[in-house]
């Protein structure tokens, strides 16, 4: 995936009251480390940089006023809980051709067998070992025919080449389980409840 | 109905219902959810109507998490009585949820369903919710 070219610019003032003023002019304070080197502190668009984070690992190429272009990964992404708007993001410096240990969205196709079943996501992402600049968007895993007690392990994934796995292979990514039981009739339900008010009062 | 087996102390302060969730916005579990909106003190029988609400609609062939635990009492004075004589005797028992926390998940094959089930036991909260699911690909 080509990298994505953002604008940025350094900050001279912090604390939350800066923070706050860049927010409201659309920008997002952010922060620049790797490599050993010493933190640089910068602000980035908002709007081009939510749209660059649509995608998952997202190569971004900072531009940096009066500086030197950077190539960084997205560290840790902080956004409001309810809005979604970007708060605050930490990138990691890379360098073409190293080797970074990035977690994949993991893409389910394929249908379960037919009966009571229902897929468990034991791990929403696939920790992955791969190089910068080849990063996967995502990594496919087949479900086909598979059907309740039946799992998912790491190694069972095929991956992309150049991609290896950066957790152990006997991990279990996804899984099949039966589905719950039907509710209990209405009755049995009551007693339920009368049981554990009377254990609250005890 | 949920209710802690055992307590330190018996009556507590109320907690505070200022602030967003700090933990807990996300889907962890399921594939859709139920986020809260608004601050609201969420009582035992609320999270098991809710949950009776979704898994009477589900029937079968669904998964569902409850994320809240409603582990803090709260007290009342009976009626008609006097200030003072002391703090009143437990009466519920609820979880404190911020804006943002994801309360129930649910994992269900048919989304229209499983959107269904959460808008009905959102109906059984105390607070105003959003339905959420699970976004793939985002940083």
């Amino acid at each position: 995936m080509a990298a994505i070219n953002i604008p940025a610019k350094s900050r001279t003032e912090f604390g939350k009251g800066a923070s706050r003023r860049l927010r409201a002019e659309s920008r997002v304070p952010a922060v620049v480390y790797g490599h050993g080197s010493e933190p640089v502190h910068l602000h980035v668009p908002g709007h081009e940089l939510m749209m660059a984070l649509k995608n998952s690992n997202a190569l971004i190429e900072l531009q940096v006023e009066g500086g030197d272009n950077q190539l960084v990964l997205p560290k840790a992404v902080q956004r409001d809980v309810l809005k979604g708007f970007l708060e605050h993001v930490d990138f990691l410096v890379v360098k073409r051709g190293e080797k970074v240990t990035v977690e994949a969205p993991i893409h389910v196709e394929g249908e379960l067998a037919s009966g009571p079943n229902l897929l468990e996501h034991v791990l929403n992402t696939l920790p992955i070992e791969a190089e910068a600049t080849h990063i996967p968007e995502s990594v496919t895993v087949s479900v086909e025919g598979l059907a309740a007690g039946d799992a998912v392990q790491a190694k069972d994934i095929t991956l992309p080449e150049g991609v290896s796995l950066a957790i152990e292979g006997d991990d279990v990514v996804l899984q099949v389980v039966a589905a719950q039981a039907e509710e209990a009739p209405a009755e049995e339900a009551e007693e339920a409840a009368a049981e554990g008010e009377e254990a609250a009062e005890a | 109905m949920l209710i802690p087996r055992r307590v330190k102390h018996r009556k507590q302060h109320h907690p505070k219902r200022t602030g967003m969730a700090k933990g807990g916005t996300e889907l962890a579990f399921g594939e859709y959810g139920i986020q809260a909106l608004t601050a609201a003190y969420v009582t035992n029988r609320q999270i098991e109507a809710a949950r009776i609400a979704i898994t009477r609609h589900i029937r079968r062939g669904g998964k569902v998490w409850i994320n809240i635990y409603p582990d803090r009492p709260l007290t009342k004075k009976p009626a008609e009585t006097r200030m003072g004589s002391g703090k009143g005797s437990p009466e519920w028992w609820v979880a404190n949820v911020k804006p943002g926390r994801v309360m129930f998940e649910l994992s269900f094959p048919n989304e229209k369903v499983a959107k269904e089930a959460l808008l009905r036991a959102s109906h059984k909260l105390p607070m105003k919710c959003r339905i959420v699911r699970r976004e793939a690909g985002e940083s």
